[in-house]
């Protein structure tokens, strides 16, 4: 039977991978996206990371050391990758605020600031001080967010506690979408009579409609209203990946799910094909080029051994830093552990250093000497790395 | 089943439709790795509230790990069957087969029936829900039709499903139809329910003999150069993973090997320059629901893939939704809250995208949401039809 055969796999379908395949689907070629699982976005704030020294992010990156991959991206790209993406964002319903060249602060659920760069609209409001005056509304029986750190923290913030029928956080959001419930919440808001400027709540304030729902508590409470985002699950993370993901589909993308890439079929210096192992028939999936964007060792592209690490696609080289005594700090809680530089290292073009075929590029976490931890630089770099790995493979497949 | 890889990352816990409107289900997460670590093959099962979970494997298809909830979720559903007594509910729908048969021999008679009051009564009383119609049987089904031969390149033994012979044949005459206009043999080989029914309702000894039965029929037209096609999500999920997995029946590997999806095996032959076919616009906005099982099949979205070669049409893609229904189980009335809220948020999703009709690969899914939505819904096999001027002789008469 034949096979089916696409222009450009891309593999994982993380912010890189999503962002990598949404481009080369735009300009017209067949693409496919396959994944073992979803990715990092869902964990995280959906906060959009550009790099968290200074004020601007963009001269905070001038000033990494030569070896990060940000250097190899021409600064303009950068900014025209974040760009293009709050303009992505804002066209399906989940605009994301701030620009590209200011860095600002977003109140965490433990009542400290995280230093972020693009953030959705629902967050707006986040206080840049511990001073502003805020009243959280919290929901009866929410596990993982306790407004009790913030209050420690933030000594003008009160809360209150809303009764949602549901205690989960997924239930609650899946609530909000529903018009009576949030009628039913804002008349219970109103009474409460509140006098703080602004309010809070932890984020779930709905799934799609998140963007809309915190227009409409706005206007109807007359002040500035936030969400503070949680512990996975998280709900901007979710919605992250649901726009980038919708996007990508525009685009004409297809994506194939729970489908860890095991083997691969290769001729010369071509990769052919990459390969399943299922339970039911043995599957394989032909292209013309292939971007690997498997994350790094949360996201499941890079896995530690005894002495080595190893990336688990295509078996390419990986830079390890050091020995294994030079991976971890003492510290657990670091965010300087040495094995945040672990990964591959790619030239100018995207491809891996030492790679043995031509039709590969990488983008994303599973890039080395990244330390996404310690410099602030998650989902931008991502961004950043995705769009340019998919104009150098647009470029070698024309 | 690899519940030890479990990292606790709860991204499947997000992702189960159940979990998320019956707070009396723990969650992939809970039901799944977390509990296996205390199961015990000395202990009888008490755990319930695994009956609650629809085999949707939305879980298992999110999970970046491996983990597979939803195995380990079924494995204790087939073992809590085994060591418990069966409900009203959960025989009749585990023989759903062998009662289709007769609701269509008897069909004008069981469909007013079902309508009735003392029908729906009746229904309720055994623990069988009523909030949509219950589908109507076809007088003539399927498996009826007449052998037909066009001595084409490529043999097809069509598997239909009970849905299509049941309650839509004439889905099942358009699909052969449309193979046929590309030169395609198709045969009808003798066939029973795939067996996911029995499954789903903690069956598994009925499920291995619908299993036993259909890979020995379908092996002989393997044998004898056929490739097997099916339509029915639900029934390639089973055909290809649950006949090599749990219900461990020998030869099931030369039926995984050799069973397509109907679009992806349309979309093969066009991959190998096989067939050209040539679409005409069809002017329709369409919402394509993507079933749970078709995600869990891994192929892709091949129906999505062909309907984008259609001029003109537009369909969007949702597969955020799980329409709720899940073969029976939105039919047992201990059920019936979850199913219909899930329904209804499907069906917000889709009226959201300004979409005039639904399209989904799934009996059911279709069933489900045109009754909560008043849609008209398609199988994506009748929007190919559509584009390519295929119609059913039968029912045009
Ligand atoms: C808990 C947590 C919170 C975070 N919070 C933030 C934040 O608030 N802001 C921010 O900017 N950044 C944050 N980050 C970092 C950010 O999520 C990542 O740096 C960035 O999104 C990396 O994206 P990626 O696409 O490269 O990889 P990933 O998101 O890791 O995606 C990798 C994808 O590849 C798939 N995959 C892996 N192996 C295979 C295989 N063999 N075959 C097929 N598919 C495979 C995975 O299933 C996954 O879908 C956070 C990270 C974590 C872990
Ligand atoms: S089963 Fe998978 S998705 Fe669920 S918590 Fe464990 S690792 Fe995460
Ligand atoms: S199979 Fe579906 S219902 Fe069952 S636990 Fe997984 S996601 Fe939930
Ligand atoms: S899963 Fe398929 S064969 Fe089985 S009952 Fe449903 S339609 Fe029929």
């Amino acid at each position: 039977m034949s096979v089916i055969a696409y222009d450009v796999i891309v593999i994982g379908a993380g912010t890189a991978g999503l962002t990598a395949g949404a481009r080369l689907a735009s300009e017209g070629l067949q693409v496919a996206l396959v994944t073992a699982g979803e990715p990092t976005a869902c964990l995280s704030t959906g906060c959009i990371d550009v790099c968290a020294a200074g004020v601007n992010p963009l001269d905070g990156i001038a000033d990494l050391p030569e070896s990060h991959p940000y250097h190899r991206i021409a600064p303009a790209a950068i900014r025209d990758a974040l760009l293009n993406f709050q303009r992505q964002c804002a066209g399906l319903h989940l605009p994301y605020t701030g620009a590209p060249d200011q860095n600002r602060l977003v109140l965490s659920a433990i009542g400290t600031f995280k230093t972020s760069c693009l953030v959705p609209v629902t967050m707006r409001s986040s206080p840049q001080n511990e001073e502003e005056k805020i009243h959280i509304v919290t929901f009866a029986g929410l596990k993982d967010f306790y407004p009790g750190y913030i209050l420690s923290r933030l000594r003008n913030a009160a809360f209150s506690t809303y009764d949602a029928g549901v205690s989960t956080t997924m239930g609650i959001a899946a609530n909000f979408e529903d018009d009576t419930f949030l009628e039913a919440f804002i008349l219970w808001l109103e009474k409460l009579n509140l006098r703080e400027n602004k309010i809070a709540f932890p984020a779930v304030l709905g799934l799609e409609s998140a963007a809309a729902i915190v227009d409409t508590l706005e206007q109807r409470l007359e002040r500035p209203v936030f969400e503070i985002p949680t512990i996975p699950p998280s709900m901007p993370g979710r919605r992250l990946f649901n726009v980038l993901k919708d996007h990508f589909r525009r685009q004409g993308g297809v994506i194939y799910w729970n489908w860890p890439v095991v083997g691969v079929e290769k001729a010369g210096r071509q990769i052919e094909a990459v390969r399943l192992e299922s339970q039911g028939r043995p599957m394989s999936l032909n292209a013309r080029a292939f971007i690997l964007a498997t994350g790094s060792f949360v996201g499941g592209g890079l896995s530690a051994r005894r002495e080595t690490i190893i990336e688990k696609v295509f078996d390419l080289p990986v830079f390890v830093p050091g020995t294994r005594e030079d991976w971890f700090e003492q510290d657990y809680f670091s965010r300087n552990h040495g094995i945040g530089r672990a990964g591959i290292a790619a030239d100018a073009a995207f491809r891996p250093d030492g790679c043995p075929w031509d039709n590969i590029f990488a983008c994303g976490a599973i890039l080395a000497h990244v330390e996404a931890l310690k410099n602030g630089c998650g989902h931008g770099f991502a961004i950043a790395t995705g769009e340019a790995a998919a104009r150098s493979c647009l470029e070698y497949l024309r | 089943m690899k519940f030890e890889h479990c990292i606790r990352c709860t991204i499947c816990v997000e992702n189960c439709p159940v979990f998320r409107v019956n707070p009396a289900f723990p969650g992939p997460k809970q039901a799944g790795p977390d509990a296996e670590r205390f199961r015990s093959d000395r202990e009888k099962s008490v755990d319930d509230w695994v009956l609650l979970c629809s085999q949707c494997k939305r879980c298992e298809m999110a999970c970046p790990c491996g983990v597979e909830p939803a195995q380990i979720i079924l494995r204790a559903q087939q073992r809590y069957g085994r060591e418990h007594p069966h409900t009203a509910a959960h025989l009749l729908f585990a023989n759903n087969y062998y009662l289709s048969t007769l609701g269509s021999l008897t069909a004008p008679v069981a469909n007013r029936f079902a309508a009735t009051k003392i029908g729906k009564r009746i229904f309720r009383r055994m623990g069988i829900a009523t909030y949509i119609p219950f589908p109507r049987f076809s007088f003539r089904t399927l498996r009826g039709e007449k052998k037909s031969i066009s001595r084409g390149n490529r043999k097809v033994a069509f598997f239909y499903g009970c849905f299509i012979n049941f309650y839509r044949p004439d889905i099942g005459r358009k699909i052969i139809r449309l193979l046929q206009s590309f030169k395609i043999d198709v045969v009808l080989p003798p066939q029973w329910c795939c067996g996911l029914p029995a499954l789903g309702n903690g069956n598994l000894e009925l499920a291995r003999s619908f299993a036993r039965k259909n890979v020995a029929s379908l092996s002989n037209y393997i044998d004898a150069g056929y490739e097997v096609v099916y339509t029915c999500t639900s029934c390639g999920l089973c055909l290809l993973h649950d006949y090599q997995g749990i219900m461990d029946i020998p030869e099931a590997k030369k039926i995984a090997e050799n069973s397509y999806d109907l679009h992806e095996y349309l979309l093969r032959l066009i991959a190998g320059k096989e067939i050209r076919p040539k679409f005409q616009e069809v002017h329709r906005t369409l919402a394509y629901h993507i079933p749970c099982h078709l995600r869990a099949l891994k192929i892709g979205y091949p129906a999505a893939e062909l309907m984008q070669r259609i001029p003109d049409l537009e369909c969007r893609i949702l597969d955020d939704a799980c329409c709720g229904l899940n073969g029976s189980y939105g039919f047992k009335k201990i059920n019936e809250t979850t199913a219909v809220q899930l329904g209804s948020r499907a069906v917000s999703l889709i009226s959201k995208t300004g979409a005039e009709a639904i399209v989904a690969d799934c009996g059911s899914c279709r069933m489900q949401l045109g009754g909560l939505s008043g849609m008209a819904s398609y199988d994506p096999a009748e929007i190919l039809c559509e584009a390519l001027g295929i119609r059913d002789k039968k029912q045009m008469k």
